[in-house]
């Protein structure tokens, strides 16, 4: 676990029936995604059902952890004040290898290198007791 | 035969508060004054008015604003509700109000709205209640400003279609120029593209002045049948067509982050009106972000895909132009004032098909359209309007 950039005062994720295991898994160092046994289809936002057949066999398995930015936009004003100490970071659109994309932020890299399709790689970062999210650096390799 | 609400409810009236900077005044308040206004533009009593919709507002702690507005307005509507699909929210309002008047459910609805962004909440408080419209678990524990899900929009369509940062200035500068030639709007000091760049950066495109105001203010419009629309003694504008689409909630679930469902909504609007976009003489189109506008230009079928940024550079959005739009100077530079804020869009669009805009009216403006989005481009309503002219 990496050490923290953020701060307790943030929002953090309040875990729902479809997401419980997502966040404990996280917390335990395992970043899982959604395969549908039925369809194929991938998803990482976590849901009981696949949101393309409607099945509900899916299963978590862990993911690659690797994808590349597919978009990105360095906040240089805080949203509120919980973030006003970080400025300025990246949040990243990540297009992971696995398919589905997601919303995450920069870390452990430089800022000032951030692009378009650049690699990366997941890193767990614990912001509160027992609460990890999904950031991502620059792909080592 | 299509079912189609082409022509059968039309605007009446149109109302506005005083915007920008208006202290001391509720959410309520700036929406029920802009109401009255409204009520006496369309030259009736608050009596006919039967059906209420709004949005929500930041600055006030009514869930049911709608309900609580005709409180305040002691009027008990017999068709009412408090919609929620964000920026969208007007354009979708105009379109349910027509539905639900040719449906017999109401005969004459008030839109309104108001918020006191500027005044009302300090500016953290308005930017956060703004994010945390943004997902609980898998958006907002990031950081994620409001803007950030349109900066990231906006910087992608730059790296596919080499739209620069010069395009996205020219909008803001655009639209300066129009809210100086607006009574009343928020903003009056003349920029430069240099200004736009060199203001500070909010999140990466974006600079503060490629961003929409926060304002205080209200808006109200009043839309009642055309047959009753046409026994009053004001100019009518009729609604022509109106179509929305919603392709997803979570930015990271977009089908696409440069092509939008704007392309959708405002093709169900114009094949309603039975009108191509080329025929509009102007249009209301919401600025939340400079990029935004880039985007929606080429969404609603003014230019070709990738094509915004020149489309701006070559003068085509302002007087003179293939299609001016927003000639009040729009969430840019007259007025944001949150939900309401598209409601602006509306009121010029009614003011400029009845040629009472002065100064900064587009000749023999008889054809428009407002397109209104949220949410990351989530959300999307259009609605096309119309002079009696154009039935
Ligand atoms: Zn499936």
């Amino acid at each position: 676990m990496s050490h923290s950039p953020f701060d307790t005062s943030k929002p953090l994720p309040v875990a729902d029936g479809d997401s419980a295991e997502f966040w404990k898994a996280l917390n335990e160092g395992v970043f899982l995604l959604q395969h549908c046994e039925d369809c194929g289809d991938v998803q990482y936002y976590q849901q009981a059902m696949c949101r393309i057949c409607l099945s509900e066999n899916v299963s978590r398995k862990p993911s690659s952890g690797k994808g590349v930015i597919y978009s990105y936009s360095v906040v240089h004003r805080a949203p509120g004040p919980a973030f006003k100490a970080d400025v300025p970071y990246a949040v990243l659109l990540v297009q992971l290898d696995e398919g589905p994309k997601m919303i995450s932020r920069l870390v452990e890299s430089d800022l000032s290198l951030v692009d378009f399709d650049l690699p990366v790689e997941w890193v767990g970062v614990e912001v509160a007791e027992g609460v990890t999210l999904p950031c991502f650096r620059f792909a080592k390799s | 035969m299509k079912r189609s609400i082409r022509g059968q409810a039309a605007i009446i009236g149109v109302g506005m508060s005083q915007v920008g900077k208006v202290p001391g005044k509720s959410a309520l308040y700036l929406a029920a004054d802009a109401t009255k206004k409204a009520i006496q533009n369309a030259g009736i009593d608050k009596s006919e008015i039967d059906g209420v919709l709004t949005g929500m507002a930041f600055s006030s702690p009514f869930h049911r604003f709608s309900i609580a507005l005709s409180e305040y307005l002691n009027i008990q509507p017999r068709f009412s509700n408090t919609l929620q699909v964000s920026g969208a929210t007007t354009a979708a309002s105009v379109n349910i109000a027509a539905a639900a008047v040719m449906g017999g459910l109401a005969d004459t609805v008030l839109i309104a709205g108001g918020d006191s962004l500027l005044t009302g909440m300090s500016p953290d408080m308005s930017l956060r209640s703004m994010s945390e419209s943004r997902d609980q678990q898998y958006e907002m524990p990031f950081g994620i400003p409001v803007a950030n899900t349109f900066a990231m929009t906006a910087a992608r369509h730059m790296k596919e279609y080499g739209t620069t940062a010069e395009h996205l200035a020219q909008v803001a500068v655009c639209h300066r120029n129009h809210a100086i030639q607006t009574p009343g709007a928020q903003m009056k000091t003349p920029i430069t593209v240099d200004d736009v760049l060199n203001s500070k950066m909010v999140t990466t495109p974006y600079h503060k002045l490629d961003c929409s105001l926060i304002s205080d203010g209200g808006a109200a419009l009043i839309v009642t049948s055309a047959e009753r629309a046409r026994e009053l003694d004001v100019e009518p504008i009729y609604i022509l067509g109106g179509g929305e689409y919603y392709s997803h909630e979570h930015i990271f679930l977009a089908p696409s982050i440069v092509d939008t469902g704007a392309a959708h909504s405002s093709q169900k609007a114009y094949e309603m009106a039975g009108i191509t976009p080329s025929e509009l003489d102007v249009a209301g189109i919401y600025d939340c972000f400079t990029g935004t506008v880039i985007m929606m230009l080429e969404d609603l079928g003014f230019c070709k895909k990738g094509e915004g940024g020149p489309f701006v550079a070559d003068g085509n959005i302002t007087h003179g132009g293939t299609l001016p739009i927003n000639t009040h100077g729009g969430l840019l530079s007259y007025a944001h004032t949150g939900i309401s804020g598209a409601l602006l869009h509306f009121v010029e669009m009614v003011n400029q098909l009845r040629g009472e805009c002065g100064d900064r009216q587009v000749p023999d403006a008889k054809l428009s359209m407002v397109h209104t989005l949220g949410a990351g481009f989530a959300t999307q309503a259009s609605t096309v309007l119309g002079t009696k002219e154009t039935l």
